[in-house]
């Protein structure tokens, strides 16, 4: 008689398989309520493709919304290594997006010279945001969960103020802003900037220093079992510390990326729960820095889908509704992949776990 | 000591076990064991770590349902399918680790899953009805004080109070006093005479011979999950109970020949302690006062009940805990601090619990085995780390340590204990030029393995190095070991030659007895 049977680790192909199934359930799943509620699915679906991969217009979209979610990825993944979450990747988004605008509006100068300056002020402010949460995870224990997310509502509330109150736009006089950027990340490839494929190669950069650094292998070990690195004797609060600090740089070179290649102003809301998102990305990369690139190119595909079907008067919830749904699936998946058939063992036929 | 309360012939036994076996996978935890506890009467349960004590103690409070065997209460056939059930018999067991909630208060914790527990309730009531159980069982507690902000003796205190107030008429204590000082233990025993008194049962389990001599009516051996027998305390004396518990069968496999070409024992000692004491976090002395000195090419074997001090031992040893007092001196000079100072001194370190203290479960064989030199060439250059150069140290470990691995990416948890046991070994001795520590190096291996694991020792040894293993298995360190220290609650009660030692002398010493003639203390050097 066989059974089904758990076994303690699931290869990559099988986990692959399990959530290619899960997508296909949730897209089923998806057409079947579009269906209920009396839509031609049929026509939605082919105005869905043609608007995402299908078009050029769709695959600019596409890897602008790739760029944030790759670093915010990026960034909750460095923190899922030491066995952290940093959840405040909306509030280093939007800190590094200040930093970058305050330089890019009150420092002038030359684009090449000026473009870096506001990165490194952006990674700064990222850091310098989390950094609270790091020192009070390092040395007193306390749950970094609820202090980087505490940290965003301020953070979200520092930009509409910025933005609104001494940065406000005095040009035009719109309210919202300030005034747009003097400088700005070159264009690519339509509206794609430069942003993106520096992105991509900062999570290859990243997925490097996890694997062929000694921080990383420490991060790793320290990550993975407390008692190891202790009895290591490795520095566990410097590598918490390091580990958040870079995370908050990731998050909030997000937001310079997005201020200067992609809205070219400082407003309220604009992190547009990329920082959350992130999370999405994170944990649907498994903890693998690469794998955060098929992530984000999923997550991203969500995001463009919601946008199409936002113009055929679906409500603009569908996103969450969607994501949720994705996320539920692929959770299933992975649990699933842990299962396999198994023939008990009868005489000398003895099935190995591998 | 205090009489009994005398029961006609005709009263049952409170709980008699006929024939109970508990079988886990691969293991004998307990076969055929008979036992039976008396209205009005302290037993007490006694036999090393791993003899079935807790897997017994686990059947009868219906934690784990027995495999075979029949469990009478009051004359009448009982079962347990849930811990709840027993409770609902009178059965009430206090482990080891107290399972309170340290955020709530005493009265909280009493009437915390119980069904008397009124429905609609306050605070007021709640400790009300806390004062006046305290009072009904003589058991003083303050019923408004938060359960993290006692001691350890009042939560036990607390913990005795509830398994009371569910109607237990007979109390099991795991280990009862290891956590109390001399004074708490004087008011428990008290607090337990009074309960035997109205004719109450208690099944008490201590390693502490002078205990057990003072506050039980009888005893009984476990040995390798079978009961061994039951004697009247007044007919048993220490050495008697320490021989049986340990058994007289025990293998010398002698090691202690060295190879022709052995570095002989050093002059200098490899690490000296000086009057070390380690306080936990509690505050209370784990490790007091232990002065030794290590010589390179010896083995020093440590002996003593698990809980008394080895751990700290091994970590003062191995540089993972600084003393609260005294001074360590490695070749003659301070110790440099930290663990990865230690082990770049060459020190090696096996601990007790390998999988979570010397491994990393979810990582890869190649992660796990790179641990001791990462830091260093092939591996390290700079800021980078070798993945290839890894790759290549965990097979050669892997090699050495015969160890098959199909794939060097496979989680190190996949491995049975015994190759993880076997890398871990490897792995470390390969760092140990001055001095290897392994803790309960042969735990869970079987005799292949172990005799495997002596040999590598004994090598180490030849090559003059300073080997210190801590073991429960007197055999293994008698076998072993050039001298053998003895662990008692965190003192080092002597140190002997293993030659001369006998192994009832040494278990005298693990319960704390110093006053038997034969014992002879080596001078300390």
């Amino acid at each position: 008689m066989s059974r089904f049977q758990r076994f303690p680790t699931a290869p990559a192909r099988r986990i692959l398989v399990c959530r290619a199934i899960a997508i296909l359930v949730s897209v089923i799943v998806v057409s079947l309520l579009l269906a209920m509620s009396g839509r031609n699915v049929g026509e939605l679906a082919h105005l869905v493709l043609t608007s995402t991969i299908g078009s050029r217009f769709g695959l600019e979209d596409l890897a602008l919304f790739m760029t944030p979610l790759l670093l915010t990825g990026g960034a909750v993944t460095v923190t899922r290594r030491m066995g952290l979450w940093n959840i405040g990747g909306e509030g280093q988004f939007y800190l590094g997006a200040a930093g970058a605008a305050g330089v890019g509006l009150f420092i002038h100068g030359p684009a090449i010279l000026i473009l870096p300056l506001m990165a490194l002020a952006a990674m700064l402010c990222g850091m310098i945001w989390i950094l609270l949460p790091a020192l009070a995870r390092a040395f007193a224990d306390v749950n970094e969960i609820i202090t980087t997310l505490l940290l965003n509502f301020v953070a979200g509330l520092l930009v509409y103020w910025l933005a609104t109150g001494p940065w406000r736009d005095r040009v035009t006089g719109a309210l919202a802003s300030t005034e747009r950027l003097p400088v700005s990340i070159p264009d690519l490839w339509g509206v794609v900037h430069w942003g993106f494929p520096l992105a991509l190669l900062i999570v290859g950069g990243l997925a490097a220093i996890m694997s062929s650094t000694r921080w990383g292998y420490e991060v790793r070990i320290s990550g993975a079992s407390a008692g190891m690195a202790r009895y290591a004797g490795m520095p566990v609060r410097v590598r918490i510390i390091s580990a958040m600090l870079l995370s908050g740089a990731l998050a909030a070179l997000a937001g310079m990326f997005e201020v200067a290649g992609t809205v070219h102003r400082l407003q309220g809301g604009m992190a547009d729960n990329f920082g959350y998102l992130g999370i999405v990305v994170a944990v649907l990369a498994r903890g693998s820095c690469l794998a955060v690139i098929p992530a984000a190119f999923l997550m991203a595909l969500i995001l463009d889908v919601g946008i199409v079907l936002q113009t055929q008067q679906v409500a603009a919830t569908v996103v969450l509704a969607i994501t949720g749904l994705v996320l539920l699936l692929v959770a299933i998946a992975d649990e699933c992949a842990h299962y396999r058939v198994v023939t008990p063992a009868t005489g000398r036929t003895v099935r190995k776990a591998s | 000591m205090a009489d009994p309360v005398k029961q006609g012939n005709g009263t049952p036994p409170v709980l008699q076990l006929l024939g109970v076996s508990k079988y886990f996978p691969g293991v004998i935890a307990n076969e055929d064991v008979n036992l039976d506890v008396r209205p009005g009467e302290i037993l007490g349960l006694l036999g090393e770590n791993g003899a079935g004590k807790s897997t017994l103690m686990n059947v009868v409070t219906g934690i784990y349902q027995a495999d075979a065997g029949e469990i009478i209460l009051d004359g009448y056939g009982a079962e347990f399918a849930t811990p709840q059930d027993a409770i609902r018999a009178g059965i009430g067991m206090v482990h080891q680790h107290f399972k309170l909630v340290p955020a709530f208060t005493v009265a909280e914790n009493i009437h915390l899953g119980w069904s008397e527990t009124p429905k609609r309730t306050s605070r007021a009531v709640l400790e009300a009805r806390t004062r006046e159980l305290s009072e009904r069982f003589g058991f003083p507690v303050d019923p408004a004080a938060r359960v993290e902000t006692l001691s350890a003796g009042e939560q036990q205190r607390v913990e005795i109070l509830r398994v009371l107030s569910r109607e237990a008429r007979l109390l099991i204590l795991d280990e009862p006093t290891a956590v109390l000082t001399p004074q708490e233990t004087r008011e428990l025993f008290t607090a337990l005479r009074a309960f035997r008194a109205k004719g109450n049962a208690v099944i008490i389990i201590s390693h502490k011979l002078d205990e057990v001599m003072e506050i039980t009516d009888r005893v009984t051996v476990l040995r390798a999950g079978r009961n061994v027998g039951t004697w009247a305390t007044a007919d048993c004396s220490p050495n008697m109970l320490a021989a049986t518990m340990v058994g007289h069968d025990i293998q010398r496999q002698d090691l202690h020949a060295r190879s022709g070409d052995a570095a002989p024992v050093s002059t200098a000692p490899v690490i000296s302690l000086r009057d070390v004491t380690v306080r936990n976090d509690q505050n209370v002395v784990t490790l007091s006062d232990v002065t030794l000195d290590i010589f390179g090419g010896e083995i020093f074997g440590v002996a003593g009940v698990a809980g008394n001090g080895q751990r700290e031992l091994t970590e003062i040893l191995t540089g993972l805990i600084t003393p609260s007092a005294g001074t360590i001196l490695l070749d003659g000079q301070a110790a440099p601090s930290g663990a990865a100072a230690f082990a770049k001194a060459g020190v090696g370190h096996i601990p007790q619990d390998r999988l979570n203290s010397a491994l990393a479960p979810s990582l890869g064989i190649t992660d796990n085995m790179a641990v001791r030199e990462y830091d260093r060439a092939p591996i390290g250059s700079g800021v980078l780390y070798r993945a290839t150069e890894a790759h290549a140290l965990a097979e050669t470990i892997a090699e050495v340590a015969d160890v098959t691995i199909p794939d060097f990416s496979m989680p190190v948890r996949n491995l049975s204990g015994g190759n993880q046991q076997r890398l871990v070994a490897r792995r470390e001795m390969r760092i140990a030029r001055r001095l290897l520590v392994a803790a309960y190096p042969s735990r869970g291996l079987d005799i292949g393995a172990i005799a495997s694991m002596h040999r590598y020792f004994a090598s180490l040894r030849d090559e003059g190095v300073a080997v210190v293993i801590v073991s429960e298995d007197l055999g293994e360190l008698l076998g072993l070991s050039d001298r053998i220290g003895v662990l008692c609650g965190g003192r080092m009660m002597a140190v002997l030659d293993s030659i001369t030692a006998d192994s009832e002398e040494i278990g005298l010493l693990m319960g704390g007895r110093t006053s038997g003639a034969s014992v002879q203390t080596e001078a300390l050097t």
